[in-house]
């Protein structure tokens, strides 16, 4: 089988390996062009990330210390992963940059003072509106005995004997 | 209670928008104000070494009061500033050490800056910025005003005026 036996065969191929090769090129196109995942580059452990995320950015809006490239977020990650290698806990890191900034640079307020209100909040609002949902419950069934009472003897009397009436005598009330 | 259930949503919608709001950081107070401030020694940058030696900082011992000016050559407010506090250095570098500390720049963009605005009060280089974090800044400019003891008694953030400058050099020389 030459080419010029079967050149439409022939073809076929060409352009089927053409093909195949243009796809395995886009692919590891795509694969190449992924933004980088978020991991963190090797002089800097997995654990300064950790600490950094519960940390603000000064500079950023809305970025933690983790996530933004911004200069002094850089430099916090540093002193993050100096700290960590002198041996220094989270609860000490996180107190030097709190005695620098206070404690707006923490993403979770300390659970005392002022800030216990922050975490009491959603405790209270729950129970708030746990409260408001008994009220209105108390208020529909304060409401459905006073139109029960409201209905007279004879008229309950008259009512049951119409539903004991036999299927067949019923007549529409 | 719930007769007035619009105005609970516009309540608790309110409530909602405002605890998402974030602080702007130049009107945080900084919690440094009243305490000593952080020292530091810094190489001073050489167009100033041969006036005020090879290092430079803020120590426990001051012997004026310290107008500490955080800046960086690509900060266009410190372009603003460069200018004013010259001048003050000018009028008051007897009694006030004006200090500059240079951060998050290259040291030729520094250099540069420094030639252009013909800068003579001293300035030390802190590439990292780590001062900056000592001190609880923001972004550039900051500036501290620490008093004879050591103590920051106004922590400015964002661009200084001559007045405020003024002011707060009054103060700390009162």
């Amino acid at each position: 089988m030459t080419r010029f036996q079967y050149p439409g065969l022939y073809w076929a191929r060409k352009i089927l390996s053409v093909g195949l090769l243009l796809a395995a090129y886009l692919m590891a196109a795509q694969v190449f062009a992924q933004p980088r995942p978020n991991i963190p580059p090797p002089d800097l452990g997995p654990r300064v990330f950790e600490i950094a995320r519960d940390l603000r950015c000064p500079a950023c809006q809305g970025e933690s210390t983790a996530e933004s490239n911004a200069a002094i977020a850089v430099e916090m990650r540093r002193i993050i992963a100096e700290q960590l290698a002198q041996g220094r806990t989270e609860a000490e890191i996180h107190q030097f940059f709190v005695e620098r900034y206070g404690p707006w640079i923490l993403y979770e307020p300390a659970f005392g003072g002022l800030t216990l209100w922050a975490w009491l909040s959603p405790i209270i609002g729950l129970g708030l509106i746990g409260f408001a949902l008994w009220r209105y419950q108390a208020v529909l069934r304060a409401r459905a005995r006073s139109v029960i009472s409201e209905v007279s003897e004879e008229e309950l009397a008259r009512l049951e004997s119409r539903l004991n009436q036999a299927p067949s005598e019923g007549r529409s009330l | 209670m719930f007769r007035f259930w619009p105005l609970w949503v516009l309540l608790l919608g309110g409530l909602l928008i405002w605890g998402m709001q974030r602080p702007d950081p130049k009107l945080l107070d900084s919690v440094l104000v009243g305490r000593q401030a952080p020292t530091f020694s810094l190489p001073v940058m050489e167009p100033f070494r041969a006036e005020f030696g090879p290092e430079l900082g803020v120590h426990e011992n001051l012997d004026k009061p310290v107008v500490l000016n955080i800046w960086a050559s690509w900060c266009l407010p410190c372009r603003v500033e460069a200018p004013i506090l010259e001048r003050f250095h000018r009028l008051y570098g007897d009694r006030v050490l004006i200090l500059g500390v240079n951060v998050q720049d290259t040291s030729a963009n520094a250099l540069a800056f420094v030639r252009e605005f013909r800068l003579t009060f001293p300035s030390v280089y802190d590439k990292r910025g780590r001062i900056g974090i000592e001190y609880g800044f923001h972004g550039v400019p900051e500036t501290f005003i620490i008093d004879r003891n050591g103590t920051i008694l106004v922590r400015h953030a964002g661009e200084i005026s001559a007045e405020q400058l003024q002011g707060y050099i009054r103060r700390v020389l009162q």
